[in-house]
C-alpha cells in the first residue's frame, strides 16, 4: 500500500489529508498521480503539472521525505509502503 | 515593580535558567517585514541578548498591514534602521547590529551566532541564506500565502539541505496575498520554536510545522 498525503491547499482542494493506494509492481510518481485522481474524482493533477507534465505550481512532492526532483522526477519507481507527499509552500514572509 | 521585574511573568512559565540562555543568545533575523519585525520585537520583549538584522527595503503603504514595527510617518524610510530604533525603544537591554543589504550567494553569517530566523520572502534568498548557514547552526524556517504558513527548523550540516528539500517551489508571479493575522500567528510559531532551539529542544527539527486558518487545520509534514 502507499499512502499519499495532501498539504495545505491541495488538502483543502481535495477535502481530505491523505489516501491509501495499492501498490502495484512498476509504479512511479506519475502512475499513482493519475491512479489518485481517479480514486478520489476531483480533478487537480491540472493544478499541479502542465501539458508536458512538469510541476508548474511550486509545489513540491516528496518520497519517503525526498523532494522528487533530487530523485527520478515523476519517473521516481515506488515499492510498497513509500509515502508521497504533495505541499504548497508559502513564500511569502 | 521595578525594572528588573521584567521578564517576571514569563519566568514564572520557562524559569530562570531558561531566561539566562536567552539573556545570553544570539540570534539572525534575515528580513525585519512582515515575520521578522513581529519575530525580532517578541525575542526582544523575551530579553534576548543580541539580535542581528538583515534587510534593504524602505517601508512601503502595503507593509503597514502587517509590518509591526512601523508606522505611517515611517513610510519611504529603510526598515533596518526603524526596526533598531524601535526595538531598542522595547527592550534597550538587546544589543541590536544591523547588517545591510540582500541576502545572496556572497551573504556571510556573523560568528557566535546561535541561530538563524528565516523571515524573508523569496526562495533565492533563503537558499543563500541557508547556504550561509555554518553546520551545526539552526536554521527556523517561516512562510506563508494568504491564509497558510509554514514553520521548519533543520540543523545545518545534518537535516537535508533547504534548498533540496524546497527544489521547484518555484516564486509566485505577482505579488503574494498577505493578512496580519496570518502573519503574526506563524511570527509567534516562529518564535515559540526558536526558544526551543536556544534551550536545544526543537519541536520543529526536520519537521515541517503547515497552518491552514481557513479550517484552524495544523499538520506535520515530516522532512
Amino acid at each position: 500500500m502507499l499512502k499519499i498525503q495532501f498539504f495545505s491547499l491541495i488538502r483543502i482542494l481535495l477535502k481530505r489529508d491523505a489516501i491509501d493506494i495499492p501498490w502495484v509492481e512498476g509504479d512511479t510518481v506519475q502512475s499513482v498521480l493519475n491512479k489518485t485522481q481517479a480514486q478520489i474524482s476531483t480533478p487537480f493533477l491540472h493544478k499541479l503539472l502542465d501539458e508536458k507534465g512538469a510541476s508548474h505550481t511550486g509545489t513540491i512532492i516528496l518520497v519517503n521525505r525526498k523532494n522528487i526532483l533530487h530523485l527520478q522526477g515523476l519517473q521516481t519507481p515506488l515499492s510498497d509502503g513509500d509515502v508521497l507527499a504533495f505541499f504548497p509552500p508559502g513564500a511569502g514572509g | 515593580m521595578i525594572e528588573t521585574d521584567r521578564y517576571a511573568r514569563q519566568i514564572l512559565h520557562w524559569g530562570a535558567e531558561k531566561q539566562r540562555t536567552i539573556e545570553e543568545s544570539s540570534l539572525l533575523i534575515a528580513g525585519v517585514g512582515g515575520l521578522g519585525a513581529t519575530v525580532s520585537q517578541l525575542l526582544v520583549r523575551a530579553g534576548i541578548g543580541r539580535l542581528y538584522l538583515v534587510d534593504d527595503g524602505c517601508l512601503d503603504w502595503p507593509d503597514l498591514n502587517r509590518q509591526t514595527l512601523y508606522g505611517e510617518k515611517d513610510v519611504g524610510r529603510a526598515k533596518l534602521p526603524l526596526a533598531k530604533e524601535r526595538l531598542n525603544q522595547i527592550n534597550s537591554s538587546t544589543e541590536i547590529v544591523e547588517l545591510p543589504g540582500r541576502i545572496d550567494d556572497s551573504f556571510l553569517l556573523p560568528d557566535g551566532v546561535h541561530g538563524v530566523a528565516d523571515c524573508l520572502d523569496n526562495y533565492p534568498s533563503r537558499f543563500s541564506l541557508y547556504r550561509a548557514t555554518q553546520p551545526g547552526s539552526y536554521f527556523v524556517h517561516g512562510g506563508l500565502n494568504g491564509n497558510h504558513g509554514q514553520v521548519l527548523t533543520l540543523l545545518a550540516g545534518k537535516s537535508q539541505p533547504f534548498d533540496e528539500i524546497f527544489a521547484g517551489a518555484v516564486q509566485p508571479e505577482g505579488t503574494i496575498p498577505v493578512t496580519p493575522d496570518n502573519v503574526v500567528i506563524i511570527a509567534g510559531l516562529m518564535v515559540n520554536e526558536l526558544f526551543s532551539v536556544l534551550w536545544k529542544t526543537p519541536k520543529l527539527l526536520d519537521r515541517c510545522l503547515v497552518v491552514s486558518l481557513d479550517e484552524f487545520n495544523m499538520a506535520f509534514l515530516d522532512i
